[in-house]
């Protein structure tokens, strides 16, 4: 059962960032096309650096030149789409990931049984004989489970079946949301298909030849391969930009869903802060209600301090003196949060928040957690040239004091959201995290036995490595600006239409409240979530397909396998040593693009082992 | 040599931000930084030092301070040989935090733990800060409870060595074979790792020495 709905939900998540989803620009789609080849590539060859193999004789890049043709062919043939573009991935991950699908499906034995599949995923990439066959056979299963926007685009059913994408999206939307996006379907395919037409007589784009010819060439040094993917990588980061544009700008609604396939795979800096607020379901879809809202929410924020700052509300002196002592040493490597303004606004939103959710309070690692959003508001302020240097400038030299104002209020509004999510982490006991610790483990089990079976022999402990990795949400083993590329894919992640909360969300984006109310609005938000992912999954079966907790043990699953060769050479005290400081120094966001593509590979193979965790 | 490697389990327990992490940054590395970041959940650092003859590596588990990671604790300090209970002589607050490790220590931790107190923050008496927590008051405990106890000042380095080197001389030399027997049942056991010398977090130190 698991295997093919999350096969289902991974076309879901990625017919958006796949070429052919929504249809977009013949031309940004290529660039998509390309991207996702470079992706898979560096997915499928993520050993080989360590082994030293090159990439030139690896069967892999055959593969990916044969689909790479096909693709282009078909793409100056025909005015729609055909899967077979998508299905490059399948071949580049080698007899991989088809095989061992099939594995799971035809069997009910788990991976391990695969005599661990991990090396010949991860060690050999080469060993791509059977590729793609295991998963044809179920194609046409595959496709008539899809959304209907599907069929708008989709001409021919029986290609394979994608397996393995540069990542994918967000969760599947209530039928609500499903409903209006593909009633919105057909506007975009009618403009699909001038930009169809727009890019098949500009169709000489630079970028596929060029990554063709490397690929059948064998000759290419892999440094010049690094080149022009970075090349490529700026290129397609100017069309991800006027593609964010084209989703954001003179929309009366905004389309959530195709928002999110889109941010999964990274979104622009200029366009972050405001794609973060609509991700996390700060900032409404409806562009006509985003002004209203944002002076409402605003107005409301400061009337709360006021409120708890009034002599009628006695201070919480331990919970005060606490956030007191941690927020100068929160980030104590990064400048910008030296500065006295930023504390005094750090201090304001943790203190606000932990008085008006009682049950959980201020937990240490929360105050990690509303970092990301703060500088990424501030960059809205600074100019695109300026962005990057959003770490060293006080925000009082840029920012009028309204300004700071509004920054500091949708923090706070923003860690409210996505505390939501995780609300279990952080009340008594951190249930929330103890679960995820222990699904981690379980899950390495499954993927990696070898490492499972070395921890125990050397008695290491999940719960010894793993507790930061989710009470920070792996903030700390990553620098900001990796742990910010990330967050883009995790706020696409967090599931906006979880049942009942839905309701307190759409009433935090309803009519006015009077500022005094929000406090108890604010904790029923608070609490529903957790109340229900415990009660029911059966309830709201396919809603909560998936929820920011669950993907993110899978991205700790992934990072510790990463280290696997290494890992099963140490004793407890180097493993514990290594796992407390991993080296991730000098990671940039491809690595981390890697990392989360990784994992979203793993949910989808091991959704079945998922059923349970709620 | 590896017969004369001793492994001590240390623990580390104390309110948040009292100087636990300091402490052993001071002890591992012999460094110090004004902000560091809270811990979470607990950090695990090793050290050795030359005790006499003997060549002492303490293992150490450096844990969360704030309550609501106080459930994780038992985890680390169950198997612990040694432990320090560390407070701020600056925050009365955190000594009477530090009476109740003590209590809980005595009743959870294995029999023969030895129990350092430790009164952090020295440097800040010296640099004209207000001394909260009375010596008298802490010796008065250590002794009631049979504590060993120290004042340090993580910031200055003053008598940090001498908490791990005074626990180190408290706890008696045994042979490899005989603390594994005596610690079965425990997580973390080192009877293999004794004999490994590789990756050891700075030089081996020498006894009374007070960088």
């Amino acid at each position: 059962m698991g295997v093919r709905s999350s096969s289902k939900e991974m076309h879901q998540k990625d017919h958006g960032s796949s070429p052919y989803g929504y249809g977009y620009s013949l031309a940004s789609s290529g660039t998509n096309l390309v991207s996702s080849l470079m992706k898979s590539w560096r997915i499928s060859s993520a050993s080989s650096p360590k082994s030293n193999s090159s990439y030139t004789g690896d069967g892999n890049f055959d593969a990916m030149a044969k689909q790479q043709t096909t693709a282009i062919k078909n793409s100056s043939s025909s005015s729609s789409y055909s899967p077979l573009k998508y299905s490059t991935p399948i071949s580049s991950s080698g007899g991989g990931s088809a095989s061992s699908r099939r594995t799971s499906t035809d069997s009910s034995k788990p991976y391990t049984s695969a005599n661990k599949y991990n090396p010949s995923y991860y060690r050999d990439s080469g060993g791509g004989s059977g590729s793609g066959s295991g998963s044809s056979r179920k194609s046409d299963k595959y496709f008539k489970d899809l959304d209907e926007d599907w069929s708008a685009v989709i001409d021919d059913y029986n290609m394979p079946i994608p397996i393995i994408t540069n990542g994918g999206v967000a969760s599947p939307a209530t039928p609500k949301v499903t409903r209006s996006s593909s009633v919105k379907t057909t506007p975009t395919s009618s403009t699909t298909a001038m930009a169809n037409q727009n890019a098949s007589s500009t169709f000489s784009y630079p970028q596929l030849p060029q990554l063709q010819k490397t690929l059948t060439t064998d000759l290419r040094s892999q440094l010049e391969v690094e080149n022009e993917r970075e090349a490529q990588e700026l290129t397609s980061m100017l069309q991800r930009m006027a593609k964010f544009d084209c989703i954001l700008k003179n929309k009366h609604i905004i389309n959530q869903q195709e928002l999110r396939q889109i941010s999964w795979n990274g979104i622009p800096k200029p366009q972050r802060p405001v794609v973060w607020k609509l991700l996390i379901g700060y900032l409404p879809a409806n562009t006509k209600r985003q002004e209203s809202l944002l002076k409402r929410k605003r107005q409301e924020y400061h009337d709360g301090l006021d409120h708890v700052f009034s002599e009628q509300h006695s201070r919480d002196v331990p919970t005060w003196h606490q956030i007191e002592i941690d927020v100068p040493r929160t980030n104590p490597h990064i400048p910008l949060y030296q500065f006295k303004s930023v504390q005094r606004s750090l201090q304001r939103i943790l203190y606000l928040w932990a008085i008006r959710h009682p049950a959980s309070g201020y937990v240490q690692g929360i105050n990690d957690l509303l970092t990301p959003f703060f500088q990424t508001f501030l960059t809205e302020y600074l100019p695109q040239s300026q962005i990057d240097d959003v770490e060293k400038l006080d925000p009082e030299s840029y920012l009028t004091e309204s300004q700071l104002n509004d920054v500091e209020a949708d923090t706070f509004w923003c860690l409210t959201k996505l505390l939501e999510q995780i609300t279990d982490n952080y009340i008594h006991g951190q249930p929330g995290i103890l679960k995820q610790v222990k699904n981690l483990s379980q899950l390495v089990k499954r993927i990696d036995r070898d490492l499972f079976n070395h921890f125990q022999s050397e008695q290491v402990e999940f719960i010894q490595f793993a507790f930061r990795w989710m009470n920070c949400l792996l903030m700390r083993e990553f620098q900001m600006s990796t742990v910010i590329r990330m967050w883009d894919t995790y706020l696409s992640e967090t599931s906006l239409e979880t049942s009942s909360s839905a309701a307190a969300m759409m009433s935090d984006t309803g009519p006015p409240r009077t500022p005094t109310e929000p406090a108890s609005m604010t904790f029923q938000s608070f609490t529903s979530p957790s109340t229900t992912s415990k009660g029911s999954s059966e309830d709201l079966p396919r809603l909560r397909r998936s929820s920011l907790n669950e993907f993110h043990v899978f991205v700790c699953a992934a990072f510790l396998i990463r280290w696997s060769d290494q890992l099963i050479d140490m004793d407890f005290q180097n493993i514990i040593t290594f796992l407390q400081n991993p080296p991730t120094r000098n990671w940039k966001e491809t690595d981390i693009e890697m990392l989360l593509s990784e994992a979203y590979i793993w949910q989808s193979l091991y959704k079945d082992a998922t059923s349970h965790w709620q | 040599m590896n017969s004369s490697v001793t492994s001590i389990k240390l623990v580390l327990l104390g309110e948040a931000a009292v100087g636990k992490s300091s402490i052993v940054l001071r002890f591992v590395s012999n460094d110090f930084s004004e902000n560091k970041e809270p811990t979470i959940g607990a950090a695990f650092l090793t050290q050795r030092v030359n005790i006499g003859e003997q060549t002492v590596k303490f293992e150490i588990w450096d844990t969360a301070g704030q309550e609501r990671f106080a459930s994780l604790a038992p985890m680390y300090y169950r198997n612990a040989q040694a432990a320090l209970v560390v407070y701020d002589i600056t925050k009365p607050q955190s000594f009477i935090k530090a009476r109740h490790w003590v209590k809980e220590l005595h009743e959870q931790a294995s029999k023969g733990i030895v129990i350092a107190l430790v009164g952090n923050k020295l440097d800040m008496i010296e640099n004209g800060g207000e001394r909260k927590v009375a010596k008298e008051e802490a010796e008065k405990l250590a002794e009631e409870e049979g504590l060993l106890f120290f004042e340090t000042s993580a910031k200055s380095g003053e008598n940090v060595n001498e908490v791990f080197l005074g626990i180190g001389e408290k706890i008696p030399i045994k042979k490899p074979g005989e603390q594994a027997n005596e610690q079965s049942g425990l997580r973390i056991t080192d009877d293999q790792r004794v004999d490994l010398t590789n990756s050891v977090n700075g030089p081996v130190r020498s006894a009374g020495c007070n960088c």
